[in-house]
Parts: C-alpha cells; structure tokens; sequence
C-alpha cells in the first residue's frame, strides 16, 4: 500500500501542472481572485489571459476555495511572494482584512493593482501600505443608473423595494447609495423595503416572497445583483403576478441577459470583467516600466435592458 | 533490546513522516522557490492555524468523539475578543476573554456529550451554528477590524528570525504531547476511546475527561481564533467556514483513526504540514485551487487507506 502513495502523488502533481503555467524563468504578473468558479471571474480570467498573450508575459490565477476565505487568500499573496512574481493584481475578499497581506507584498516590492472590489483606504493608510491603482467599476454610478431608469418607469411616482447584498460589502454598499441618489430625489418614490439576499438566488427569492406578502403594493424591485434579482422574479411568478413588478438587477449574467429578452426582467448594469481584466495586466506591465498609474482606472458600465 | 515494540508505536509517525519527506523532495524537484528557509518559515505560519485547532481535534477523535463546531467557535470566540479590544479592554485581558470564550463553548460540547448523552455528532453540529449565529448577532454581519500594533505582533511580530504562529504552535504541540503522553487526562482520552464502558468499569471518571477533552478542543478554537485575528487585523463572523474539516483531515492524515483509542499528536502536527506543503507547492506551481482540493483530498483517501492496511497486518 505505501508502495502505492507516491506515485499516485507525483501523478497527481503532474496533472496539476499541466492545467497551470509551469514555473519559468519570465517574471510573471499574479492574478488573485476571489472565486474561479463565477462567470464573472472566469471572464476576467480570460480578459486577463487575452492581454498576456498579445504581451508575450506570463500569468497566474489563483483563488481560494471559498469566496469569503480571507486568509486563504491571504496564503495564497504570501506564496506568491515567495514565488517572486513580478507584480500582484488583486480582487480583494475582504475590503480590510486584505491590508496585512498587501503590506507584505509592499515590503517585497512587488506592486499591487487593486480591480474590481475596493480596499478599505482608511485601513491601508493607517497600516502604510499602498496600492498602484485601482481597477474597477464605478459601483455608484452603476446603482444611480438603475435608480434612475426606475424611477423614469415609473413616472416618478410609486413603491420600491430593494433586495441588499452582504451587509457591509463594499460592492453591494456604492450599488445602493448609487441607487439611493437616483431615487431619493423623486419624491414620489417610496421604499417599502429594503432587505439583504446575501446577493443569493434562493435567498432572493425567500426575501422577496415575503415583501410580497406584506407589501403587495410594491411596483418595482432592485436587486444589488443579477442572482437576487433573478430570485425576485421567481417569487413573482410564484404568486401569479408576472409582468406586474419591474425587476432591474445589476451585473448582466448570462441569465439576467436571457430574461430581459424574455421580458421577464427590465434591465440590468452590465459591467465588463473582461476588459477588467485585460486592463489589470496592462497596467501592471506600466506599473513594471516604472510608470505612475493614476488613483482609479473605471471600466465602463451600461445599461442592458 | 525492546526495538520492536518501538519501531511499532513510532511505525505508523515514520510513514507519515516519510511521505511529508518525499513530497517535499519532488516539490523541491519542481520549483526553485520551495526549499528556501523563508519558504519553510512562511509555510509553518501558514500551518499553525489548522495545526493549533488541530491539536485539541486529536484529543477529541482519539476519545472516539468529533468536532464540527471548531470553526464556528473560532468565529465566536475572534469576535467576542475583537469586541472586548474595541471596548477598551487591555491586550492580556481581551486574549483571555477570547480564550475563554472557546473554553466555553467546548465545555458546553462536552456537557451535552458526556451528561447529556448527545452523539458528538450532533451536539457540536449544533454548536456549529449555534456560535455561527452567535458571531453573527454579536457583530451584526459585520467584521470588527483595526487593533494595536501590539495585538497585531501576535500574528505579525518575530522572536529569534521565527513568526509569533510558530512559536505558538510549537508550545502548543509540546504541550498536547505531555498532556496526551504524561497525565491522567492523556490516558484516559485513550482508554474511553479505545473501550469507554471498559474505562468507566476500571473507574476512570468518564463524564469529567469527556468534557474536558471538548474543552480542550474549544480552547484551542479559541487560541487559533487570537492568531486568526491578530494576522488580518480583522475578526470576521464568517471566519473559519470549513476549517472543521481541515483539522480532522490533518488528524486523521496524522494516523489518529476515527474508530478512537489510536493516535499520536506528532501524527497530526505532519498531517497538518503535509497539508500547509501541499497548498504552498501547488500555489508556487501556479495550479488552480480545483487541482489543489482534488490533490488534498485524495492524500486524506491514500492516508486512510494506508493506516487501514497497517493495522491489518498488525492483526
């Protein structure tokens, strides 16, 4: 049996390396993400892969196991540090439980390119670390479009619930300020619930057959992503009222897409991990050339409905 | 003289030790950045976490119980801590609160267990959630984060070139060897494990070291919940999701069987660091963290399977 332990390991090594790069003598642009397992990432993998290509440099994906699994995360920076790679593009999983880990690759030299979720400034600056750019959608912008088209609908007039992501995560938070800006200035507006989903389907679903339940005047619904959203509209066909609420969702997933043409849903703000990620190695090669990058590069949003 | 009956109690801890050798070889085989004494030092601190739950994980499976409510407890017991540091507590005294906080919560597991007759299973299924919604309540969702750069030396700080998390987790290990090796509670662990009707005939206090072994468990939650939120300046509700699963796989990886009564706390330490060098070499290789949890988890199947074959033969 123990004659067996080896070469089943060195075998399972071995198939693991040819799913990844092999380790060369080209310095290597990291990128850390959250999850790989969400259309999102996987586009901005690909942006990102796209533009290494075209430059002729090496990259490297990683990302831990669980989505919220700060120290993981945090593992995975220290080790490519040992790694030596030449620069760290990074989407955070915690906005400020990140910062000892960015402090680590500040003491390396190796420059970090924040995209997608931000770093909690305060946090960074009170440790003394500092970041070379930061990548991103502007989630505010994003959530007073969806806002807006809300409360052009409607006509200025009517109730509104909302369906929050995680409560304190950043993202979710600038979405619903956003929206926030967009609706408050319509005094005709009212919301009549405003509760997080956890930016999940089921729970979008549970959340909202309840509001329905108890706020059945409600008119129009926004949900801080595309999942909860998506859920919502489940929860109104459930109760027999289809076409009567407009639901408007955030992130343009591929679902989100099919029900806006079904006419299920209104609309949705279609960010663009792509060219997120096609812009993280970009930048990272200028940050190498020794080029000062500004404070905040914006990706592009639109509206999709 | 008496080689035999040694080569057989330390058999099963060469295995394991060899396999970790090997591995270690073939890594330094494939990258040149793995044997390097910075590496080996960020992989022991990478370690100590999974290494010090580990710990009091052994303890538990060698008195043939389980503990899934690890995690959650280190969740609990971060946030407690985290909160008493806002509140102004001074250093010492918060780390004491964190502590104890874990010390609780096992005392609570082994209550239900040893009094209250629970299956370990469910009794720690639902601590798990239990000090999950406890975390959650106390912080509302939210992390608690930004402490003294004294606190923050816990996890950040150096004694003699090596990281604070080493030192502990070398404390830690010497201090579960002696306690498992050396004193009643070790003996008994292994005796209500191996036979706990046998123990409780020949007069050990089953129901007393039942609850103290959880406690211990707890305990050690609550240490690793210190390290953990000392190291992201940060105590997060959802810290510590799934890290239930990660400690008994380096426990049972260690040669500690699930059938109780066996086991060595060295095992452990080795199983965890077979697990801290599998992640490290895979991430220094640039493998995709699916690879990585199929790797991971068809070096716990080949442990077991090995540890069964071993002690057929001995049969």
């Amino acid at each position: 049996m123990k004659k067996l332990v080896l070469p089943l390991l060195i075998l399972g090594l071995q198939a693991g390396c040819r799913q990844g790069p092999k380790e060369t003598g080209t310095p290597a642009i990291a990128l850390v993400m959250k999850t790989l397992n969400n259309p999102f990432f996987m586009e901005m993998q690909q942006g990102a892969e796209e533009a290494a290509k075209t430059r002729q440099v090496q990259v490297i994906v990683q990302a831990a196991e669980r989505e919220v699994d700060v120290e993981k995360q945090m593992q995975i920076i220290e080790n490519l540090i040992q790694r030596r790679v030449a620069a760290i593009c990074l989407t955070p999983a915690g906005s400020r439980e990140v910062v000892p880990a960015i402090l680590k690759a500040n003491r390396a030299g190796i420059p970090v390119l924040i995209v997608d979720s931000g770093v909690d400034s305060v946090a960074l600056a009170e440790a003394g670390g500092h970041v070379a750019t930061f990548i991103g959608s502007d989630n505010f912008d994003g959530g007073r479009i969806a806002g807006q088209m809300i409360v052009d609908k409607l006509g200025g007039k009517g109730n509104v619930a909302i369906l929050e992501g995680v409560p304190g995560h950043e993202t979710g938070d600038s979405r619903l300020r956003g929206f926030h800006a967009a609706i408050d200035r319509a005094p005709g507006i009212h919301v009549v619930a405003s509760q997080p989903a956890n930016f999940e389907r089921d729970q979008g679903y549970s959340v909202f057959q309840n509001i329905l339940q108890s706020h059945p005047e409600v008119q129009a619904v926004f949900g801080c992503n595309d999942m909860m959203a998506l859920g919502a509209i489940e929860a109104i066909a459930a109760a027999g009222r289809s076409g009567d609420i407009l639901v408007v969702g955030f992130d343009a997933i591929a679902d989100a897409r099919e029900a806006i043409q079904a006419g299920r849903m209104a609309a949705s703000i279609a960010q663009n991990p792509h060219e997120m990620g096609r812009l993280a190695v970009e930048n990272a090669l200028r940050a190498l050339r020794g080029e000062t990058l500004p404070a905040r590069i914006p990706v592009p949003i639109e509206l999709v409905r | 003289m008496h080689l035999s009956p040694l080569v057989s109690h330390y058999g099963r801890q060469f295995g394991i030790l060899l396999v970790l050798i090997l591995l270690s070889l073939l890594l330094w085989g494939l990258s040149p950045h793995f044997m390097t004494l910075s590496n080996w030092l960020n992989i022991a601190q990478q370690t100590a976490l999974n290494a010090i739950i580990a710990a009091g994980m052994t303890f538990v499976i060698i008195s043939a119980g389980i503990d899934l409510s690890v995690g959650s407890i280190l969740a609990l017991a971060g946030v407690v801590m985290a909160g008493s540091l806002k509140a102004g507590a001074p250093v010492p005294l918060a780390l004491l609160i964190g502590l104890a906080a874990g010390f609780a919560c096992g005392c609570v597991n082994g209550l239900l267990i040893a009094r209250g007759k629970l299956p370990a299973f469910i009794a720690t299924l639902g601590m798990m959630s239990v000090a999950r919604g406890g975390a959650l309540i106390f912080t509302d969702g939210r992390p608690i984060s930004g402490f003294s750069p004294g606190f923050r030396a816990i996890a950040n700080g150096e004694f003699l070139a090596v990281p604070m998390p080493v030192w502990v987790m070398g404390v830690v290990y010497l201090a579960a060897h002696l306690l498992l090796n050396r004193t009643r509670l070790g003996r008994y662990t292994y005796a209500i494990g191996g036979n706990e009707e046998a123990a409780l005939l020949s007069g050990v206090h089953v129901q007393r070291y039942k609850t103290l072994v959880y406690a211990f468990s707890g305990l050690m939650s609550g240490l690793a919940a210190i390290v953990l939120t000392a190291r992201l300046n940060s105590a997060q509700p959802i810290a510590g999701m799934s890290y239930e699963l990660d400690a008994i796989a380096a426990t049972v990886i260690g040669g500690t069987s699930l059938t109780g009564g066996e086991g060595h706390i060295i095992g452990t330490l080795i199983g965890a660091f077979i697990m801290g060098v599998l992640r490290n070499g895979l991430n220094l290789l640039g493998v995709s963290s699916f690879v990585q949890q199929t790797v991971i988890g068809a070096v716990i199947i080949i442990a077991v399977l090995l540890d069964m074959a071993i002690k057929k033969r001995r049969i």
